[in-house]
């Protein structure tokens, strides 16, 4: 077993017009039993900027909270929000720097940058940077995440458009994988507004 | 009291934290992860007026390609640039921290760096620690001694060469540069002959694929031509696009308007004393 | 095959006294597991004006070794103002292989010219012992040497006759030696300075079963019609 596949998880994002999407599944496993069904693997850094933490959920929460705490000091230090390709390094850096004993964790990076235009990305769990215009995946509906958006995405889709578009990739995607699944959470931000949805989904 | 340690950010260098429960969870059978690969094919030639450097644009993941057009030419300084494969981390870690020391080391000689200097920073890097950071190099440039190329090993070794390929398909791109290269090629030469070693790389190894990246240093100026060519297009997108029929079924909606950033206008009235 | 190999010098390294100096020599060939990384090498490297060394095994723990030891050896010529000696710069050699001996894989062979001993050999191998020697032969293909040289090598031989041994000894480790290759390198150093040669392969004699250097068999087929084959 890879210790990716412990906990099982399904993280995507995808850029559309002006705006972009990130969305996960619920599910919190100890390899195949469920033990959780309302799991966040989505974590708000600021405003326009989202995390995606997919892979080991004890590596996870302890990431998330590196993250929080170097974000606010920057916030202190600089007075304003960071630019996520900025947050993007911070993020390689910090995975890097335990470049032989890593998180078991791989994250997806989302947020709206200068001008507001969408900057997605994605890493491996040491930090190497995997920048993307179109769409990013992870976890361990990875593979047929890759499938679903390949051909689902079109460029410069709408917010409504997009989020119909990473749901249903992520739903298809969920249900060829025992680890993941039980619904999903999604968000989608556009300049002037966040919007946060639970989708219903298979509950085996 | 127990110690309050604070986590503060760190000042550099490796930490081994996990190592230990790392180890534990691989003795209990757990399988270390793979990390994104380039499997990759990277060359670089010396034609008469300067270093051509090509690279192809895909990353791996074990059999998966995680990225379709990945930059594997790193910037190192203005008048020097780097091929990287092996382990992507470690090839972007590597080349970003030793463009910052040239960096620094310019400002404190007033001089454009050489592509010596560069060599032997990477190459005490890599030994130091002993093929576990796996970077192979391909580092080419033009200084005030004339155009300069040579490969970097994992372990730090270093060769100095007129054409040099590197990655799982470097032996591809070996059998056109032995075939067909010769001293004093010129430009636009130099720069097919690259092309068709990266082709070689991207058709007939299938750790490399995509586009062709290329680099062309000449002293005094440089010319990053990103995705030269690109022998794989996509041939299956679908003219009308996807749509669905049935509407997602949504649980919950919860709308956030975002606050609009307050201007704030600089100048105004000083203030009174 | 393994591209992963750490790079290493499966090599043949000579040294050689002479009536008045030495001969190094090497060949040119360094893999990486099965793979020839690189067909034309320099393993004879230069520490000094007059001192100079025959690297194998390891590449990347010579290259370490050899760029230590030249780099003290400036610091002491600066302090000293003369030409470091052969037998201080060998001893340097064996001073980092023997305190790292767990971390190196590397025989070195240390040749040179000074004033007060003339040519000198000193054979620096694995474990970090040192060597005088009036001759010094290492690297994967020297097993194929220890004989030929009890048997040729002769005190007092002039220039010519050791560098002819030399080229002599490391053509016929590479004619068996499939990690040795290439070209032959030679370094002749004497009261006069330094003479650095070249022997490609069509200089090279040829050995028991060996075949002459021929064209491409693409050039051959393409310059003249072929003769069609009859049954």
């Amino acid at each position: 077993m890879s210790i990716f596949e412990y906990n099982g998880s399904a993280l995507v994002a995808m850029v559309g017009k002006n705006c972009f999407a990130i969305a996960s599944d619920r599910r919190l496993g100890v390899q195949l039993q469920t033990v959780a069904t309302d799991f966040q693997r989505i974590f708000k850094i600021h405003d326009k900027l989202f995390v995606g933490l997919s892979g080991l959920a004890t590596d996870a929460q302890t990431l998330y909270q590196r993250l929080v705490f170097r974000h606010k000091l920057y916030q202190l230090r600089e007075e304003r929000d960071m630019k996520p390709e900025t947050f993007a390094s911070l993020v390689s850096a910090i995975l890097y720097e335990k470049r032989f004993g890593p998180y078991f964790c791989q994250p997806v990076i989302a947020g709206l940058g200068d001008e507001d235009k969408p900057f997605i990305c994605t890493m491996d769990s040491i930090g190497a940077k995997e920048l993307a215009k179109d769409f990013v995946v992870a976890g361990t509906a990875s593979e047929s995440l890759y499938g679903a958006c390949e051909s689902m995405f079109k460029p410069d889709m709408e917010p409504e458009e997009l989020f119909e578009t990473i749901s249903q990739a992520l739903l298809s995607s969920v249900d060829r994988d025992c680890l993941s699944g039980w619904g999903g959470h999604v968000y989608v931000v556009t300049p002037t507004e966040v919007t946060e949805r639970i989708l219903k989904g298979r509950m085996d | 009291m127990a110690k309050v340690e604070v986590d503060a950010p760190p000042k550099g260098g490796f930490s081994f934290d996990l190592c230990r429960r790392n180890d534990m969870l691989s003795k209990k059978g757990v399988k270390p992860p793979s990390y994104l690969k380039t499997g990759t094919t990277i060359v670089g030639l010396i034609f008469q007026d300067g270093v051509i450097l090509g690279a192809d644009t895909r990353a791996t993941e074990g059999p998966i390609v995680a990225d379709k057009n990945c930059e594997k030419i790193h910037y190192m300084a203005p008048n020097i640039y780097c091929c990287g494969a092996g382990t992507a981390a470690d090839t972007e870690a590597v080349t970003d921290t030793i463009s910052s020391q040239l960096k620094l080391h310019r400002y404190h000689t007033g001089r454009e760096s050489r592509v010596v200097t560069a060599l032997t920073l990477l190459k005490s890097h890599l030994f130091r620690y002993q093929g576990h950071v796996s970077a192979a190099l391909v580092l080419g440039g033009v200084d005030v001694t004339g155009p300069h190329l040579h490969t970097i090993y994992p372990h730090g070794s270093t060769d100095t060469l007129p054409f040099a390929t590197m990655g799982s398909g470097s032996l591809a791109a070996m059998a056109v540069f032995e075939s067909k290269y010769h001293e004093g090629l010129s430009k636009d030469e130099g720069v097919k002959l690259v092309c068709e070693a990266i082709c070689s790389g991207i058709f007939n190894d299938l750790g490399s694929g995509s586009n062709v990246d290329i680099c062309v240093i000449t002293k005094g100026q440089k010319e990053y031509l990103r995705n030269h060519l690109s022998p794989n297009p996509r041939t299956y997108v679908s003219s009308k696009g996807y749509t669905f029929t049935k509407k997602t079924e949504v649980l919950l909606t919860k709308i956030t308007p975002l606050k609009k950033l307050v201007d704030v206008i600089e100048g105004g009235d000083a203030m009174e004393e | 095959m393994d591209l992963n190999a750490p790079h290493s010098m499966g090599t043949t390294i000579i040294g050689v006294t002479y009536d008045g100096g030495v001969v190094l020599g090497a060949d040119s060939r360094t893999s990486t597991g099965m793979y020839v990384a690189n067909r034309a090498s320099d393993k004879i490297t230069q520490l000094t004006d007059n001192v100079y060394i025959c690297r194998s095994g390891s590449a990347a723990d010579s290259q370490i070794v050899s760029d230590y030891v030249r780099y003290f050896l400036h610091q002491h010529t600066i302090q000293l103002g003369q030409p470091a000696t052969v037998k201080v710069a060998a001893n340097l050699v064996r001073l980092l292989s023997y305190n790292n001996k767990n971390m190196l894989q590397t025989g070195m062979i240390v040749g040179g010219w000074d004033k007060y001993e003339g040519g000198k050999i000193y054979g620096i191998p694995l474990g970090g012992t040192i060597l005088e020697q009036p001759f010094a032969i290492g690297g994967s293909g020297s097993s194929y040497l220890y004989g030929f040289f009890d048997q040729a090598w002769k005190e007092g031989m002039s220039k010519d006759e050791a560098e002819q041994l030399v080229v002599k000894a490391v053509s016929l480790a590479i004619a068996r030696d499939g990690a040795s290759g290439g070209v032959v390198r030679t370094v002749i150093i004497n009261s006069d300075g330094v003479t650095r040669n070249f022997y490609p392969s069509d200089k090279l004699p040829l050995w028991h079963e060996e075949l002459e250097p021929q064209n491409s068999l693409l050039d051959i087929l393409s310059a003249a019609s072929p003769e069609p084959m009859n049954i």
